[in-house]
């Protein structure tokens, strides 16, 4: 049994650089010009699927994972259940948002006057001290 | 109790991915156990496949933290509204031709092309110090219209993702005009050049991470 994997295996990487290229100029067009003003679903949906399409070229091809031995495809194969618990992790936080004492964005101004300004707890009062929902700081 | 024993030449965990010896003791025929408790891969390519995936976390913390501010907060500024797309979108070609130019490199030096591996290093080293240089000068403009980090949380996410991945890109660049020096001195055959494959692996995962933040940022 070998681990070992041809150093340089045959493929173009003239090939996949065109492809990268021209994921990038659809991606730039679908975010910023067809898309612009689209729901959500649609536009990050769309966003998404070029990002990880680019972002498995380069990990498959450049960085040599498909030539890659099982040793080092085993050392790596963690990492993508590491990120999902990750993001499950933040689920609550995201999820339960409006649920909190203090909502993740509550200090971020909500007229519109200025997006993403922070302005503070002042307009969410905490709860009378004693109170089950009183944070602890 | 395994007995004392040269290398044999045909053993590839001690030589390594590339069929060549990399063990100081093989090539000097000092005597060494013949068994080997380590991973059946080189060990510098083992340790930086380990380092990378620790990267990775690195950057899930990191966006994960931007994706629950960003979906949590109900007014999320537009980020064309603040940040120059069309000039960063010219810098994400440029470090994605760089990490085209960086397999030439390789190939080159595979193939025993001294001239090619200096060449296309050096050309990759020219893309990640002009993104380098690129990012600084959007830094600086914006800094110079009052946006700083402490302003909002639009801008101090904005400055921690890219600014990490920035100095990812510096220290890659370091690390290639070190490896480039190396090549000028003729350290690399095609028998001998795990180094450039190190740096090369650190290089495309700098430009993976920044098509997803170009992405995240830019874009969503």
């Amino acid at each position: 049994m070998t681990n070992d994997h041809d150093a340089h295996p045959a493929f173009s990487a003239n090939k996949i650089f065109i492809t990268l290229f021209i994921l990038t100029a659809a991606e730039v067009l679908w975010g910023a010009v067809l898309f612009k003003h689209s729901p959500h679903l649609v536009k990050w949906g769309g966003l998404i699927v070029f990002a990880f399409w680019k972002g498995i070229l380069i990990y498959t091809y450049f960085m040599h994972m498909k030539f890659e031995g099982w040793i080092v495809k085993c050392l790596i194969a963690p990492t993508p259940v590491l990120i999902a618990i990750v993001i499950f992790a933040l689920m609550p936080d995201v999820s339960n948002n409006s649920h909190l004492v203090y909502p993740v964005g509550s200090q971020i101004d909500k007229s519109g006057t200025h997006p993403g300004k922070v302005v503070g707890l002042m307009d969410h009062p905490a709860p009378a001290e004693g109170s089950a929902e009183a944070p602890h700081h | 109790m395994s007995q004392a024993t040269a290398i044999p030449a045909h053993d590839p965990v001690r030589q390594g991915a590339h069929g060549h010896a990399h063990d100081d003791a093989a090539a000097h025929h000092h005597p060494i156990y013949d068994y080997d408790s380590g991973p059946p891969v080189d060990r510098a390519k083992f340790a930086i496949w380990l380092f990378l995936a620790t990267e990775v976390m690195f950057f899930t913390g990191l966006i994960g933290t931007y994706l629950v501010l960003r979906i949590g907060t109900s007014s999320w500024p537009n980020p064309e509204n603040r940040l120059a797309v069309p000039i960063t979108a010219a810098n994400t070609f440029l470090l994605i031709t760089s990490s085209w130019t960086m397999v030439r490199a390789l190939h080159a030096i595979h193939n025993g092309s001294q001239k090619g591996l200096i060449r296309w290093l050096g050309c990759t080293i020219l893309g990640g110090a002009t993104f380098v240089s690129v990012q600084v000068f959007e830094y600086l403009e914006l800094i110079h219209h009052g946006s700083l980090p402490s302003v909002d949380i639009f801008w101090s996410t904005f400055y921690a993702m890219t600014g990490f991945h920035g100095l990812h890109v510096v220290v890659g660049v370091i690390w290639l005009i070190a490896i480039w020096i190396s090549a000028v001195r003729g350290k690399f055959t095609p028998q001998n050049y795990l180094r450039v494959e190190l740096a090369g692996l650190y290089w495309h995962f700098v430009d993976l991470v920044w098509v997803l933040l170009f992405t995240i940022v830019y874009l969503m």
